[in-house]
């Protein structure tokens, strides 16, 4: 116990020190006007980045989602410590968290469709496509196809649906995951074949012998994000985190629906940059290196890039940056039209780690030159309103899908 | 990171085997059952099957690289040494592949690894594991996956992690 505390006490010292040293070398940012996180409003809801339910979660913002079944304002749930993910799109949720509410089950040819959600960790999302009205702040998506976690539906298709299970809070490091990216379908046309170019979707039997079939899967009956089906607000969300320069136990912030659509959610000085529809590319230039295929994902808990810069040394133990001082660094995002200017620090993860806290600012680890991406994690939303548009949806600024943030 | 630089030292096999025998003859043979990273070559058309997917080949010096294009949009990227064996796999597009196929036998080891750093800290970013027999980088979101895994000890002589791509 002494031990822990000499050495949490050590770390907080070793950060004064280290962000002092910080302060006085690195280039400053371009002026920018100060950051306004919107914490009324019917389109707003409260966002947190915690530990979440298993207590281990670093860098992952968590919020709460209201389950109902359709058309009903009684028969609900609400469900916490749901990720926040514009990485993905949809809702995922835990089947245990759902208590004892029950949804209306999705059906292709009369039996139960199901999904499996491949991770690219080797994880599979696996359960029953249901349906609910989903509200969350002052917003309703009704009848909105979500994927309920249960690997006990049906029996899990090991040909083809392959890895291991991931659909336990203990597992997942959350209740659910709400994929607000932008896009409104999960898989688009890769299920809607006869004969699908995604194994994704599952026709199934839940009587013995209980089997599941691969299966085409409508656009109307595949996971959907449900801001894409709010009555308004629906073309995109804002993720307003405040700035982090040291690690704590909690911050506080909001998600914003819609951009554009209230008084609460206009563009004000962020620049507006175009992601590639198909893959939601954008382009990062970070020392000499243009990176083609980048991407912002609040659900990546750091920023994962490579780097020819020794003075990013990785960690002996894990496989993060571990700079001997914050790294003050910059780069330049540019979509199919604009450019915006990035500063951001690396701060070493055997510092940020023992801490024992949740929020980490910095936190980074190496990715692969031959991937040309520079994955946006969840760090770089810390300080920044970062917008997101939704595919086929019109928002002021430009061509959606996009995603926007004010340079600094 | 110097776990990434793989210098590979010299290796008997790799010196031993012939180069790869006509693939026109190897594509004529029975599809293996099991595709795999460390598998033989016949394990790439096994793939190819599986993934309902074209393939394109291109020989470089050390080995030969099947590309396989499934109809996702994704495509797989298999590398074969002159002993026959994959050593080495890359993708990238906007659906994983099935990793399950494409690592084979190792598919258990990154699983096992994963399942471990998640025990440690729970998380649902990019993931690395590094291991003196078994490299796998898989990173990206939806619609947008790129990865490699290689067998450092399969490696032809030469083969540095950045070839592999």
């Amino acid at each position: 116990m002494r031990t822990h505390k000499a050495r949490v006490f050590l770390s907080t010292f070793l950060f004064g020190a280290l962000l002092l040293v910080a302060g006085c070398g690195g280039s400053s940012p371009v002026a920018t006007p100060p950051q306004t996180i919107t914490n009324t409003g019917s389109n707003v809801q409260p966002i947190s980045v915690n530990p979440g339910p298993t207590g281990t979660y670093p860098d992952g913002a968590f919020t709460s989602v209201t389950l109902c079944a359709p058309g009903s304002t009684t028969n609900c749930q609400v469900i916490n410590d749901v990720l926040v993910d514009t990485g993905s799109f949809g809702l995922r949720v835990v089947g245990s968290a759902l208590g004892s509410l029950s949804l209306n089950q999705e059906t292709v040819n009369g039996n139960p469709l199901a999904e499996c959600f491949s991770f690219l960790d080797g994880t599979f999302n696996w359960g029953p496509v249901q349906v609910a009205d989903v509200k969350i702040s002052g917003e309703l998506a009704s009848s909105v196809p979500v994927q309920v976690l249960d690997d006990a539906f049906s029996v899990i298709p090991s040909a083809t649906c392959t890895g291991t299970p991931n659909d336990t809070t203990a597992t997942l490091g959350a209740n659910g995951v709400l994929g607000v990216g932008p896009l409104q379908y999960d898989c688009d046309s890769g299920c809607t074949s006869a004969t699908p170019a995604v194994d994704q979707y599952y026709q199934c039997t839940t009587t013995a012998p209980a089997s599941c079939v691969v299966s085409s899967a409508a656009l109307n009956l595949q996971v959907q994000n449900p801001v894409s089906l709010f009555a308004t607000d629906n073309n995109g969300v804002i993720i307003e985190l405040p700035a982090v320069t040291n690690p704590q136990a909690t911050v506080n912030g909001s998600m914003v629906f819609g951009i554009g659509t209230q008084s609460n959610n206009g563009l004000g000085s962020a620049t507006v940059l175009p992601m590639d529809p198909n893959n939601l590319t954008f382009s990062t230039s970070f020392q000499n290196t243009t990176m083609a295929a980048s991407f912002i994902d609040s659900g990546s808990n750091g920023l994962f890039f490579d780097t020819n810069s020794s003075s990013l040394p990785e960690c002996s133990d894990v496989d993060y940056y571990c700079p001997t001082s914050p790294a003050n660094l910059s780069g330049v995002n540019s979509g199919t039209t604009g450019s915006a200017s990035v500063h951001f620090s690396v701060i070493s993860a055997d510092l940020l780690f023992s801490s024992g806290d949740a929020v980490l600012p910095g936190l980074s680890a190496p990715s692969d030159g031959s991937f040309t991406s520079f994955d946006w994690g969840l760090p770089f939303f810390f300080g920044r309103n970062v917008y997101t548009s939704i595919a086929g949806k019109t928002a002021p600024g430009g061509d959606t899908p996009y995603w926007a943030y004010p340079p600094n | 990171m110097n776990t990434m630089r793989i210098s590979a030292p010299s290796r008997r096999k790799a010196v031993r085997s012939a180069w790869l025998a006509g693939i026109a003859f190897l594509l004529a043979l029975p599809v293996a059952t099991s595709a795999e990273l460390g598998g033989d070559f016949t394990s790439v058309l096994a793939d190819q099957a599986h993934m309902k997917a074209t393939l394109k080949t291109t020989e470089a010096e050390a080995y030969t690289v099947h590309e396989i294009q499934a109809p996702s949009g994704t495509a797989v990227r298999e590398y074969v040494s002159p002993a026959g064996k994959v050593f080495a796999v890359a993708w990238r597009g906007p659906f994983l592949p099935d990793l399950h196929q494409i690592l084979g036998a190792s598919f258990t080891t990154f699983t096992q690894n994963v399942q471990a750093q998640r025990m440690q800290r729970s998380g649902r970013g990019p993931v690395v594991v590094k291991q003196d027999a078994l490299v796998v980088k898989s990173l990206g979101h939806a619609r947008n996956y790129f990865g490699k895994a290689y067998l450092p000890e399969l490696m032809p002589q030469g083969v540095k992690d950045e070839d592999i791509r």
